[in-house]
């Protein structure tokens, strides 16, 4: 038995060796990257690798280690950051592929139906219709961005919806998710990509759901804007 | 000047000449850079190797004469639709085989064309384009859209009266009756062409000698249990009339190897697969690619879509099989291509006109050149997101 306890001892005694050894490795901050902190974050799109290059700053990092590029962003001309944030907020349960040919086939949509309003009107009226896609898609999302938003806060045990304002990228993920819950509120037999690009136009041109769901929200803040001071008392 | 000291002496004034002058202000219309893509050459009956790389336009009541039916891919179809024009491009092998129809003897057995290539590469565009030049040189068409759509989505089948064993399909058939007739009415009519024998189709049924052709097309559209039969009437028909220089036909059979395929969706009574050589429809458009009749062409392409067991190669010896081979045999094969760097500038520069893309850099479309490998299909396809 005393072998026993001994050797138990002396396990225990390496299993906590071992934690300490492990506890140098792993930082406090709870940061998962593959890549060390010196790392730095690099650019890959050319424009910006040139102005690096012009103003002096490519030198200075030239021998810092640089993380490389995600695989879903290219130095293509066709690439778009906001396209791409989009997309994954179309995507379910990582089906990128998925969300990528929905978001492809609602680009097509929104082409087909502006195309058509472009050729059936007269020269003047052509000038005012949008055809890019890209355009129309950063369009309906910036009117669909909200400035405020209501937050419950509860102050001598009542919860007051407190209006509060956001961050940009807070409200840039409401303006999307907007937009796809209105494109997704439709009839069994109607595709998303159709919905979301008549969605899409609506929204760029200012109206649809997604834009009134905004102003909804901000004609709430403006009438309970008598509890805004409990964000700071 | 003039027209200012006549105001004085009518006593007009500026306002008034601003309230109710009828004279408009100049609009300014806009430049258009002069369009090099386009040829104005748009009766296929003259096409020659000079018009090549340019686009020609069918009119729209042409188009619907023609392509009602079927006839034009789906996804070009929606670019007539988006692009307010059916626009196809004059290539190769189109002139090709239009230069070979101008030259070849009309008292020999007609002449067979094969068309072939990969996917997406033009064959159905280009056998639009020769359909259009069979009916602007008064041919009278024989012309089958998709043949595997008779034995992939069968709508109705029936057991043949006429040749046991061979299974009908009656609403396919009367279908096909339906776009014949539009393709043609208009010189059927004009030709006068009548039926030479007498047919029973029933005790009460008959078509009689002498009557028109259009006359048993319409019965057949009428009757549609006896379309089949009258398909095969009308081709044996067609061929004597041909035979006769009464007319000159064209077949264009767009996935042709489907006839020689061992799979169909076509159950007959006893649940048994019937591949395509036992429908009567099969046997009907066999016969017309035979060689035993002359005053005709035709031009036939082979799809790797059109068959589901045989898929490896596109080539048609590999495609048709040994027994299509053999029934084609002698044929002319035309290779139907991707794209030359030429083609490419002209459809980039085609798209850029209908505004299908807009300010797109050098290298940007180099890139969607390389990404589609110069095939039209892909090309297209890479383009509509953008």
């Amino acid at each position: 038995m005393a072998i026993f306890r001994t050797l138990l001892r002396q396990v225990t005694f390496q299993k906590v060796l071992l934690g300490t050894k492990r506890s140098g490795v792993i930082s406090l901050t709870n940061n998962y990257s593959l890549f060390p902190s010196t790392f730095i974050k690099g650019t890959f799109i050319p424009s910006e690798q040139n102005k690096l290059k012009e103003s002096g700053e490519l030198q200075k990092i030239a021998h810092i280690p640089i993380k490389p590029a995600f695989n879903d962003e290219t130095s293509s001309e066709f690439y778009d950051p906001i396209v791409r944030k989009f997309t994954n907020y179309i995507m379910r349960k990582g089906k990128k592929v998925l969300a990528r040919n929905l978001l492809e086939k609602t680009f097509e949509n929104v082409k087909r139906i502006q195309l058509e309003k472009y050729n059936s009107s007269s020269f003047e009226a052509q000038t005012e219709i949008e055809l890019n896609p890209t355009v129309i898609l950063h369009q309906a999302l910036a009117n669909c961005k909200p400035v405020l938003e209501l937050m419950p806060m509860r102050r001598g045990g009542v919860r007051y919806q407190v209006p509060v304002p956001i961050r940009e990228s807070r409200s840039a993920f409401l303006a999307a998710r907007w937009i796809i819950e209105a494109a997704k509120d439709k009839e069994r037999t109607i595709h998303l990509p159709e919905k979301l690009a008549w969605e899409l136009i609506e929204a760029s041109k200012n109206q649809g759901r997604a834009v009134r769901r905004k102003q909804e929200l901000h004609k709430q803040c403006e009438a309970n804007r008598a509890y805004a001071h409990y964000r700071w008392s | 000047m003039v027209f200012y000291t006549q105001s004085l002496l009518r006593r007009i004034t500026s306002g008034h000449v601003r309230m109710f002058g009828t004279a408009l202000e100049a609009i300014k219309v806009p430049e258009e850079p002069p369009q090099t893509f386009r040829t104005i050459e748009n009766n296929p009956a003259n096409h020659t190797i000079d018009h090549m790389n340019r686009f020609y336009t069918i009119a729209p009541e042409i188009q619907k004469q023609l392509f009602q039916h079927g006839g034009l891919t789906k996804f070009f179809q929606k670019q007539v639709k988006t692009f307010a024009e059916c626009s196809i491009l004059i290539r190769q092998p189109a002139i090709e085989i239009i230069s070979y129809i101008r030259q070849s003897d009309y008292s020999k057995p007609p002449n067979k064309y094969v068309l072939y290539g990969e996917f997406g590469v033009g064959k159905s565009t280009t056998l639009v384009h020769l359909i259009h030049y069979a009916f602007a040189t008064r041919k009278i068409l024989i012309h089958v859209p998709w043949a595997q759509n008779w034995f992939s989505r069968p709508r109705e089948t029936a057991n043949s009266i006429v040749h046991e064993g061979n299974i009908d399909l009656p609403i396919d058939a009367a279908a096909w009756l339906v776009h014949f007739k539009n393709q043609n009415h208009y010189l059927l009519s004009e030709l006068d062409l009548r039926v030479t024998k007498d047919y029973a189709w029933s005790h009460r049924e008959t078509t009689s000698n002498g009557t028109p052709l259009l006359e048993m097309i319409n019965f057949g559209i009428n009757r549609i249990k006896f379309a089949s039969e009258i398909i095969n009437v009308l081709i044996n028909e067609l061929k004597e009339a041909s035979r006769d220089g009464k007319c000159s036909t064209m077949v264009a059979i767009d996935g042709y190897n489907a006839f020689f395929s061992e799979y169909s969706a076509i159950r007959d009574d006893n649940k048994k697969v019937v591949p395509p050589s036992r429908v009567s429809l099969t046997h009907a458009f066999l016969n017309i690619t035979k060689s035993d009749w002359c005053n005709g062409i035709i031009v036939v392409a082979v799809d790797i879509l059109a068959t589901k067991d045989r898929r490896e190669s596109y080539l048609p010896r590999f495609l048709l099989n040994k027994e299509g081979f053999e029934h084609m045999d002698p044929f002319l094969p035309v290779h139907v291509k991707n794209y030359t760097t030429d083609e490419f500038e002209i459809i980039a520069e085609y798209y850029k006109n209908r505004k299908w893309i807009r300010d797109i850099s050098k290298q940007g479309l180099r890139e969607l050149q390389l990404l589609s490998q110069n095939n039209p299909y892909k090309f297209m396809e890479y383009c509509t997101p953008l």
